[in-house]
């Protein structure tokens, strides 16, 4: 089966985004040499400089922030077969979507000052919002171990699902002790799992990196929260940082 | 004598599939396939009609399938009829003949074809329903003296999502099989019956007591053929489905399957209503 | 899986000192994984020990039951070639030793037994399961308010354990309930013979034992099934959906649950790999839904549902023994604290309810 499979040839892009989710693949790329064996990239910018526009899967990491994005990703889906969110910014519109219902005149004059005028921004959205996206790779970062099997995957022809059920199952599997139990909050019951419940292992809540579960339960949730001590408008801040744009489109 | 698939399971592992092959592949519709497996050294699958097997492509997982093929036509091989929904079978769709496979099975509890001898036979498939029913119907036909009365209701969603286009053809020309057919969209050739499969029922005058009907399709048909059937009047015990779950492992383990305190890949999937009509999660 | 022969009211039993099982623990070191209730972060787990000052045999519950080592979270069934159409099966086992078992997990693990060697027999888990030896204690007190263990039946041990331990201040009462179980006590040093004396300290400890345990069910838990029966079409199913928030996080630490799925992960060669069982969980989207989308229980009430009906309903006319050992773990996992003592307890005052309630539809 696998020999009639020509090397597939792999592209890398990146728009508003930290390329934090590329160092992760350039990570993987030196742990899996196997990887590096099965696919041919044509597309890096984080570790190469030859680029060529004959791909056939395309990871795009970052969120589309610009109109000039659009152009540029409609350009890149046209010449993708499959087209890959990597990470939080392209899946779910990340921290930069933080400013989503704000004045985004108001953002900018915030953020670039007086030289406000030279920079163009706009709100911050996934790649989905723009063009049809194939397969998602959640997560601030990636977890590894998921775009490797995302890849491999994609290479057999499949579309790789999702987990559609809570970081708490992986934690629990983990035998952590539940943050809520020693006083902190977590995001976990309402955030995908796949990231093996890293941050709760280190004591850390889970932001939500990962993005919301198709059926959060935002308002047991929120008991939860007060309950422990801790107010709506907590939860409400916690979740900004990743799931603002999930909150704003779920909320419209 | 070959041996069976019973005696291939007593292998190590209750989970661990034996290879078999892809020997034919026929396109049916833009969805369905139908896949004839051939198991190693001419072993017998030696299957009952309604029976699942567990069908693997490695490196993409296992999931149970229907058996579409009649016992009594199996010779050394057997068929699946298959439609692109998800992952295993989409990966199924794009194996070629030659392709390897895992199977294990047959898991489950088939239709009990004894006691339906000397009764007037309705089967009512709806869409990929006929591919299990398929089994039942083809094994009915190869021992036709068991059985009173052969009627098939079937209904397609559309004339290019019909199942088995040559043998509804074959069964149309029998004299001793009533096939009535509906579309629930028809195409500008179509001349048959226009409707969801409810309106096939009017057609037919039967002897309630002495009928055993067999319907399977998806979960929605179920609530609206089984009025029919008992509004006919055929006995609850001697109406017949197939229920669909994700039966994950076939053995009994895994809970996917599992309705109140029944494992379907165990008890069923073929019940009759009379074991199900209280179980509420069934339908 | 050790039958003991209870038939002779044969009650001997031997005593071992506290003060040596450092050197027992020591020398069953050598030939056994030895994993026993360890602390982490003010909570215990079932972990491997190496000294006798690792672990804490008066814990009062673990977040993961012992379970885990039968039928670890994620466990290779068989290995594959693909163009070569060869499997591996991976059927491992090395010794291991489970030490401080409380009763209501030596309940639970009989039921695994049960189920995992009936109909087809498991290869995987009975092959662990022959390898590892229970070492059961008797819990002198309750252990968490969850727990309700005198109601569940489940808080005298079962007769799956190969040795139990019921403490006695300096020393404990061992009683040898297998092969196993004799085979390690070979190894221990110091361990005598119960005289007379011994068995009046036991009878003590035992006497006293019960009346620190209350009843936390306000009926007879042989009700249990009926009163299910009854309460399917409860409004109560909906109003829990509203809590639960599909964590699985009951499911994941009840000694019972054993529902897995099973995965593949290939190699880059796309040809090689491991067919993979992972533990999965009713109370989670994709569990009952069929190849077509259609969801079975789509929503959380109906899962929460058949998580009780299975605990104490379902598994008992599968398997003739009840799904809920009163262990409380859920109830403690529980962040919407959905718990099975105020689920059964709040369906059996709603029995009697004069007003009928709205019956709640669930699909």
């Amino acid at each position: 089966m696998a020999s009639t499979i020509p090397k597939a040839r792999i592209a890398f892009f990146d728009f508003t985004c930290c390329e934090g989710c590329q160092l992760a693949v350039a990570d993987a790329l030196q742990t899996h040499l196997d990887l590096l064996e099965a696919v041919e990239i044509v597309n890096f910018r984080e570790v190469m400089s030859e680029k060529s526009d004959d791909y056939m899967i395309a990871f795009v990491e970052g969120s589309c922030t610009r109109m000039s994005d659009e152009a540029r990703l409609k350009v890149i889906r046209e010449n993708a077969q499959i087209l890959v969110a990597l990470g939080a910014c392209a899946h779910i519109g990340g921290v930069n979507a933080i400013r989503t219902g704000l004045d985004i005149a108001g953002v900018r004059r915030y953020v670039y000052g007086e030289k406000a005028m030279f920079f163009e921004t706009d709100s911050a959205r996934p790649i989905d919002a723009v063009v049809p996206v194939d397969a998602y790779i959640p997560g601030c970062p990636i977890d590894l171990d998921e775009f490797v099997r995302t890849v491999k995957a994609l290479l057999l022809g499949r579309i790789p699902i999702l987990h559609d059920y809570p970081v708490c199952v992986e934690c629990k599997m983990k035998e952590n002790v539940c943050l809520y139990t020693i006083d902190k909050t977590c995001l976990g019951p309402i955030t995908r799992a796949g990231c093996g419940a890293i941050c709760p292992t280190f004591g850390v809540g889970c932001e939500g990196c990962r993005g919301l579960i198709s059926n959060p339960n935002i308002r047991s949730l929120k008991e939860v929260f007060s309950e422990n001590g801790f107010d709506e408008k907590t939860l409400m801040e916690k979740m900004k940082i990743f799931l603002s744009y999930q909150t704003m489109e779920s909320e419209s | 004598m070959t041996k069976t698939m019973k005696e291939a399971l007593h292998s190590p592992s209750i989970y661990m599939p034996i290879p078999a092959w892809i020997t034919n592949i026929r396109p049916m519709t833009k969805l369905e396939k139908l896949f004839t497996i051939e198991l190693p050294n001419g072993m017998s699958l030696n299957h009952d009609p309604g029976q699942f097997v567990e069908v693997s492509v490695f490196g993409v997982g296992e999931a149970p399938i229907s058996i579409s093929s009649s016992p009594s036509r199996s010779d050394g091989s057997f068929e699946l009829c298959v439609r692109r929904v998800g992952g295993l079978t989409n990966a199924l769709h794009s194996l070629e003949i030659g392709s390897t496979i895992g199977i294990r099975g047959p898991f489950g509890r088939g239709f009990p074809i004894h006691r339906f001898h000397g009764k007037d036979m309705l089967f009512v498939p709806g869409g990929l329903g006929l591919a299990p029913l398929r089994s039942l119907i083809g094994q009915v036909l190869d021992e036709r003296h068991n059985f009173g009365r052969i009627i098939i209701l079937y209904g397609a969603r559309h004339p290019s999502e019909q199942l088995f286009k040559d043998e509804l053809a074959e069964w149309e020309a029998r004299d001793d099989v009533e096939l009535h057919l509906t579309v629930d969209r028809p195409d500008d050739d179509w001349k048959g019956n226009v409707g969801v499969i409810t309106i096939l029922f009017p057609k037919v005058q039967l002897h309630a007591r002495n009928t055993v009907a067999v319907t399977v399709g998806p979960p929605v048909m179920y609530r609206f053929v089984l009025a029919e059937l008992l509004a006919k009047g055929i006995p609850e015990g001697n109406i017949w489905l197939s229920l669909e779950r994700r039966m994950k492992c076939g053995v009994g383990k895994c809970g996917h399957c599992q309705i109140h305190h029944i494992y379907t890949c165990q008890e069923g999937p073929s019940f009759s209503y009379a074991e199900i009509k209280h179980l509420k999660e069934a339908l | 899986m050790n039958r003991r022969g209870y038939g002779e009211f044969e009650m001997t039993f031997k005593i071992i000192p506290k003060s040596v099982l450092a050197e027992w623990f020591d020398a069953l070191n050598r030939d056994y994984r030895v994993l026993g209730p360890k602390p982490k972060a003010g909570q215990f787990i079932f972990d491997e020990i190496q000294t006798i000052e690792d672990v804490d045999l008066e814990y009062p519950t673990t977040i993961l039951p012992p379970k885990k080592v039968l039928l670890p979270t994620k466990e290779v069934l068989f290995s594959f070639d693909a163009n070569e159409s060869q499997f591996e099966p991976q059927i491992e086992a090395v010794p291991v030793i489970i030490l401080g078992i409380h009763t209501c997990d030596m309940h639970a693990i009989a039921l695994l037994d049960h189920v995992f060697s009936s109909g087809y027999p498991d290869q995987h888990y009975l092959a662990r399961r022959t390898k590892t030896t229970l070492i059961s204690i008797e819990c002198l007190k309750p252990c968490s308010e969850h727990a309700f263990c005198k109601d569940t039946g489940t808080l005298s041990v079962t007769e799956e354990f190969d040795l139990h331990l019921t403490d006695l201040g300096e020393d404990y009462a061992v009683d040898i309930g297998s092969e196993k179980g004799e085979l390690i006590m070979a190894n221990a040093p110091g361990v005598r013979e119960a005289e007379i004396d011994d068995y009046q300290r036991l009878e003590t400890v035992m006497s006293q034992k019960w009346a620190r345990f209350p009843y936390r069910l306000n009926f007879d838990v042989s009700e249990l099934p009926s009163l299910l029966s009854v309460s399917y079409d409860s409004i109560l199913w909906k109003i829990l959906g509203t809590k639960c928030m599909g964590c699985g996080s009951c499911t994941v630490v009840c000694p019972t649950c054993y529902c897995f799925d099973v995965v593949d992960e290939i190699d880059f060669s796309l040809e090689t790999g491991e067919r993979i069982r992972v533990w999965d969980s009713c109370q989670l989207n994709m569990f009952a839904t069929v190849a077509d989308g259609h969801n079975f229980r789509e929503s959380h009430g109906a899962r929460v549902r058949h998580r009780f009906f299975r605990k104490g309903k379902y598994l008992a006319s599968a398997y003739g023994q009840r799904g809920c050992v009163g262990c409380g773990r859920c109830a403690q996992a529980c962040l919407a604290h959905i718990t099975p003592i105020e689920t059964f307890n709040e369906l059996y005052r709603r029995q009697f309810l004069t007003v009928y309630e709205p019956r709640g539809t669930m699909p």
